[in-house]
């Protein structure tokens, strides 16, 4: 059985400056898989990420060609297509970067965050999703009896789970992953790549590594970048 | 061997330039206390009125600060109140919304903001009073009002320019956390990069105080004088310390009231570590609310 396709990549051109970055990348990856990119560092891996979420938009001097479609709500769609916002994209393609970025606030409100930002303001059903999305980053039992803390005294694995739990809490379809583990130790690691494989039920996950341990351990697919362009992508 | 003792005379040099500094303001502040520490107390204030009922405003204050000391805190306050959000308004365009090329001009224009003398700036602002005084009202002249607007001219660019600074040092990573949490840019301003800044923006609002509370060249031209009472309204006239300060010392008709100019400029400078300490605090709250209000 193949799974069906959720992200379709083609003819992506990518420049920076005026030094290109991606070449002429056309790729597929598959519904509920985990898909490591991997790569030298440079050769363009996070900058792909950054095209799946539109957030390379934000940065001056960057251009894009090419078409990137995501299977979301049951339907492809342009992602660069005006009919598209680009905030509701990022609600469905959640993104999670490669060191722990927890807002300066409580870690309920950092879990809370993205459901203001989409003005849901029952406290109940906010405090029921913190919880779910908790549990499924599997940090619900380390911190439920402080989560009015501050969230950057946890450590630097607890942050980088709390990340994925915000990433989660709008229920994306797409979680893309920058090196999340690049500054844990390896007891870290562990416990988030446990996470992936147990969450790759319920969406589709992209992994940028470096580590091929990491890549053998939980990828079900490997698209190689090298100077911009995929080499291998079977 | 040569830049070992190159370091060691850096090193020298900066500590030199340190003890400099910090013997040349014990040595003015030491030398203000000694001199005025006597002529400060409550008949200096007060007068001959009762201090309760002054500050009740029962009894009029004929010959004491305590006119002068209103008339600053209410000039500062509306000054900064004015320049507040002017300024942080125009430094989050700079630093969010402005094209380069807008950035280029208005860059250009707020440095010539800045580096217009005060005395310059109070010329306009009695300009713009007689302007008033001739087209609209008999009754507006220099005042309260025009003081403080001239004043928040004066003031806008250390807010304008800490606003950007402090928005622009954000670093790239926790500019786009927000955004790509499915932020707008509207959001990511006001929910994750003011409250970052504001610790840099309250810096830039306690130097506009400062400057708010000891600008004389401004004042003097714009409505302050020397002895009017309490403030009625906006468009009258009031006292303020630095102006009572540049007054009696160039007035003086003898000692004791060279003196009371001493306990004056004490006054004023504890006026000021008051208005420093009242943002200090507002901008720990501040910060602390913003960041994690329930």
């Amino acid at each position: 059985m193949t799974p069906d396709i959720k992200i379709r990549v083609a003819d992506l051109n990518f420049s920076y400056r005026d030094r290109t970055i991606l070449q002429d990348v056309s790729v597929e990856f598959p519904e509920k898989t985990i898909t490591a990119l991997t790569g030298s560092s440079g050769a363009g891996k996070s900058t792909f990420l950054m095209t799946l979420n539109r957030l390379w938009e934000n940065i001056p001097n960057a251009q894009m060609q090419g078409t990137v479609e995501i299977k979301l709500q049951n339907q492809f769609r342009d992602i660069y297509a005006p009919d598209l916002a680009v905030t509701e994209l990022r609600k469905m393609v959640a993104t999670v970067f490669q060191v722990p970025n927890p807002l300066p606030m409580s870690i309920r409100k950092n879990v809370a965050f993205p459901l203001k930002l989409s003005g849901e303001r029952s406290r109940g059903l906010v405090d029921e999703k913190i919880e779910q999305a908790l549990k499924m980053a599997n940090l619900w039992d380390e911190v439920k009896d402080r989560l009015n803390e501050d969230a950057r005294n946890l450590s630097g694995g607890q942050q980088q789970r709390l990340c994925i739990a915000r990433a989660l809490v709008l229920e994306p379809e797409v979680l893309l992953l920058d090196e999340p583990t690049s500054s844990l130790d390896q007891a870290s690691t562990a416990v988030i790549e446990d996470l992936l494989l147990k969450l790759k039920d319920r969406l589709t996950i992209l992994i940028v590594s470096h580590h091929p341990e990491q890549v053998k351990r939980i990828a079900d697919k490997v698209v190689e970048f090298t100077d911009g362009r995929i080499i291998t992508a079977p | 061997m040569r830049y070992r003792s190159l370091e060691r005379l850096t090193i020298i040099f900066a500590w030199l330039t340190g003890l400099l500094l910090l013997s040349a303001v014990s040595l003015l502040l030491g030398y203000l206390f000694i001199k005025g520490y006597q002529s400060v107390n409550l008949t200096l204030i007060f007068g001959d009125a009762s201090p309760l009922r002054a500050i009740l405003l029962q009894e009029r204050v004929f010959n004491g600060l305590f006119p002068a000391i209103v008339g600053t805190l209410i000039l500062v306050l509306l000054s900064v109140f004015w320049a507040i959000p002017i300024g942080m308004a125009t430094g989050i365009y700079l630093a969010e919304y402005a094209s380069p090329r807008a950035k280029r001009v208005l860059d250009a224009f707020f440095d010539v903001l800045s580096g217009i003398p005060s005395i310059v700036i109070g010329l306009f602002g009695f300009a713009f009073a007689v302007f008033l005084h001739k087209h609209y009202s008999d009754r507006i002249g220099p005042c309260l009002l025009i003081s403080s607007i001239a004043l928040s001219f004066l003031v806008l660019p250390y807010i304008i320019r800490t606003t950007q600074a402090s928005l622009e040092g954000i670093p790239r990573e926790t500019r786009l956390t927000a955004l790509a949490l499915g932020a707008t840019k509207f959001q990511n301003i006001f929910l994750v990069l003011i409250p970052r800044s504001l610790t840099g923006i309250m810096s830039g609002i306690i130097l506009a105080i400062g400057r708010c509370a000891e600008d004389t060249a401004v004042i003097m031209l714009t409505g302050a004088v020397a002895s009017t009472g309490l403030p009625r309204s906006l468009f009258a006239q009031y006292e303020a310390l630095p102006f009572y300060i540049y007054y009696i010392s160039s007035q003086y008709a003898d000692r004791a009231e060279l003196m009371q100019g001493y306990g004056a400029s004490i006054i004023l400078i504890l006026l000021c570590a008051v208005l420093f300490s009242v943002a200090y605090g507002i901008r720990k709250g501040l910060t602390h609310f913003a960041l994690y209000r329930p």
